[in-house]
């Protein structure tokens, strides 16, 4: 037994190891004063100094993140939406029905989503910038949204609702004092990952920026046909450490909040815990 | 439930606060404002000094974007969507525009400066009389090599390539007319020959050259030569001179038989809003002062006569990218073949790639 954890422990290292080492390679090359890949010359801040005084990148960073946070916030109320409504569908073929619909256009790769949108922009004379990136990027993370939140209203027990319904609970009330509570951690878990979709996306991206508008992805894919500059590594370790502090800062949000809601008696997930 | 709604706010705000820094950014840059100039370009293709000094002296503010191919370029002009009032493609898809009415002529007599660009590269068959295009950059398909690596080749000829001591030691680019192009230049014939005989020809010729070739790459060809996967690359100059940059052990030759000269030119698409600030601009970049700064800061050749005259003695001076009279006499600009030869030259090219090994 003891032995068997070891080993699972070896392949788990090995794992992270082999997902992380290319951003630390990246970031490593970033502080290199050399000017290339090549060969660590020397320590030096040169590329980060040239990101900041790069104010079309800053600018272009800029709108990436804007676009980022205005697809997953609106993605994502669109996404708790369309998930409630599949939920509350009474047959069960029709919800599974619906449910395929929402897969399907998480599977279908991102070059004939991005092409579908160009040919529908250009039809109702939408003028490629901002709005149309903004759209097209809302338009792929609400599917990712509702799959990861639909999990979450699956384990709510219906005997809940009624409960709360028993009690007095107006709908509304039911909706935001006992299903939102409950569903949570999945329109989290589902803003986060509309976010990181939107951050790396490039092929729909691609085909719907226009009039100066451009987004991190495109831009780093039309550089590089030259050559990518070191002060892309330092860009990137920039983003990377970002994310980091994002992460950690949600997990102890989130661990906050979930020593409050265990403190409290009789919160919404003992409940539903206790129904089971 | 008050969670999710301090969250919500609370990223909301923060999205309104990017867009502001990102407003002010632009704004500091001057890029709002009605009077805006729109250049789509190639990845890093021009001195971003140029730009400012641009926007000092005409008082327009400018709008970059960039592209990384002749197809994606041309897709989004003809969808129309955005007002490009500048772009910088490729001849043979300079050709294509034209052909699709993508482009509106230019006004030469707003062009003073025109009189700087050598005649030679004036008045060529993919635009006769410059109507819709003024040039910006020229290069040539040659070949790069790692004289360590090959033992004394010195590749004057394109039948080095076929030497068999090469063996697995060369990349291609992916591009049919390069690779059929010196196939039919081997045999001392024309880049544009459309004669079916010499075409099978070059073919079985080029079949003779696959136990020498290791990959046919894409833009990736550039990392691998200077990384030093293979000994001897058929590149653009322009993609030369980025490797050798990188990597200063390797050089680069135009063959003697002659191969291609290619042009990077500007053109206003149709979709311009600004012709009068494009026009301005095409006039800027054609002063020699700031052709051969664009020239010294891009790497590619100028054919701007007297803008050599003002780059450093070992740029003008560098006879592997100003190639000497008698090897640009053998240089040769794509024709447009026409649809059906140039599906042809594809198929032999394909039929080359699927004989490998």
């Amino acid at each position: 037994m003891k032995r068997s954890l070891k080993w699972s422990n070896i392949y788990l290292w090995l794992v992270f190891i082999i997902l992380y080492a290319p951003i630390l390679y990246l970031s490593y090359y970033s502080f290199n004063s050399g000017g290339s890949m090549h060969g660590f010359e020397g320590f030096t801040l040169e590329w980060y100094k040239e990101v900041f005084a790069d104010t079309r990148l800053l600018i272009i960073l800029l709108n990436t993140l804007v676009i980022a946070l205005f697809a997953s916030v609106i993605s994502t109320i669109l996404g708790v939406i369309g998930a409630i409504a599949i939920h509350h569908v009474r047959k069960r073929s029709n919800q599974s029905t619906l449910l395929s619909l929402n897969n399907v256009l998480i599977v279908s790769p991102d070059v004939i989503i991005g092409a579908s949108f160009l040919i529908l922009f250009t039809m109702i004379g939408i003028k490629l910038g901002f709005a149309s990136v903004l759209i097209s990027h809302i338009a792929f993370s609400v599917p990712i949204v509702v799959i990861m939140v639909l999990p979450r209203l699956e384990e709510m027990s219906p005997t809940l609702l009624d409960a709360a319904r028993d009690l007095g609970a107006t709908e509304w009330d039911v909706l935001t004092k006992v299903m939102l509570p409950f569903i949570k951690s999945g329109i989290f878990a589902g803003f986060f990952m509309a976010l990181t979709y939107s951050l790396d996306d490039f092929a729909v991206t691609f085909f719907v920026t226009g009039n100066g508008f451009t987004t991190l992805s495109v831009e780093i894919y039309s550089r590089a046909r030259q050559g990518v500059s070191l002060s892309i590594n330092a860009l990137s370790t920039l983003i990377f450490v970002f994310t980091m502090l994002l992460v950690v800062g949600y997990y102890f949000l989130n661990r906050r909040s979930r020593g409050q809601v265990s403190g409290r008696t009789g919160s919404g997930k003992e409940w539903g815990l206790a129904n089971k | 439930m008050n969670q999710l709604m301090r969250m919500t706010v609370l990223v909301v705000l923060l999205a309104f606060a990017l867009m502001y820094g990102a407003s002010a950014l632009n704004s500091s840059q001057g890029y709002s404002g009605a009077n805006t100039l729109t250049i789509y370009n190639w990845g890093d293709y021009i001195d971003p000094e140029l730009i400012t000094e641009f926007e000092k002296e005409s008082g327009l503010k400018v709008i970059y974007s960039t592209f990384d191919s002749n197809e994606a370029m041309m897709t989004k002009i003809e969808q129309g969507g955005t007002t490009f009032d500048i772009s910088v493609p490729s001849e043979y898809a300079i050709s294509k525009m034209k052909e699709e009415n993508l482009l509106l002529p230019i006004d030469k007599s707003k062009l003073p400066n025109l009189k700087y660009i050598d005649p030679k590269y004036m008045n060529l068959s993919f635009d006769p009389n410059n109507e819709y295009s003024i040039p910006y950059f020229w290069g040539t398909v040659g070949i790069v090599y790692n004289p360590e690596l090959v033992k004394g080749i010195e590749f004057k000829s394109w039948d080095d390539l076929w030497n068999p001591s090469l063996h697995n030691q060369i990349l291609l680019v992916d591009g049919a007319r390069e690779v059929i192009g010196f196939g039919l230049n081997s045999l001392h014939y024309s880049l544009n020959d459309t004669n079916e005989e010499h075409l099978q020809q070059a073919k079985n010729k080029l079949k003779e050259l696959t136990p020498n070739v290791k990959a046919i790459v894409g833009d990736e060809i550039k990392l691998l030569l200077a990384n030093e996967e293979a000994a001897v690359g058929v590149v653009w100059s322009g993609d030369a001179a980025e490797i050798i940059d990188e990597n200063d052990k390797l050089t680069y030759v135009v063959p003697e038989e002659g191969s291609n000269l290619w042009f990077d030119n500007i053109v206003i698409p149709k979709t311009a809003k600004n012709v009068e600030g494009a026009h301005k601009f095409i006039n800027f970049m054609l002063d020699p002062e700031h052709a051969a700064q664009n020239a010294e800061y891009v790497g590619y050749a100028t054919p701007n006569k007297k803008a050599l005259e003002l780059l450093p003695e070992d740029i003008s001076g560098d006879k592997r990218f100003y190639p000497s009279p008698e090897v640009t006499a053998k240089l040769e600009v794509y024709r447009n073949l026409g649809k059906r030869m140039l599906s042809h030259y594809n198929d032999l090219f394909l039929e080359f790639k699927m004989h490998r090994k």
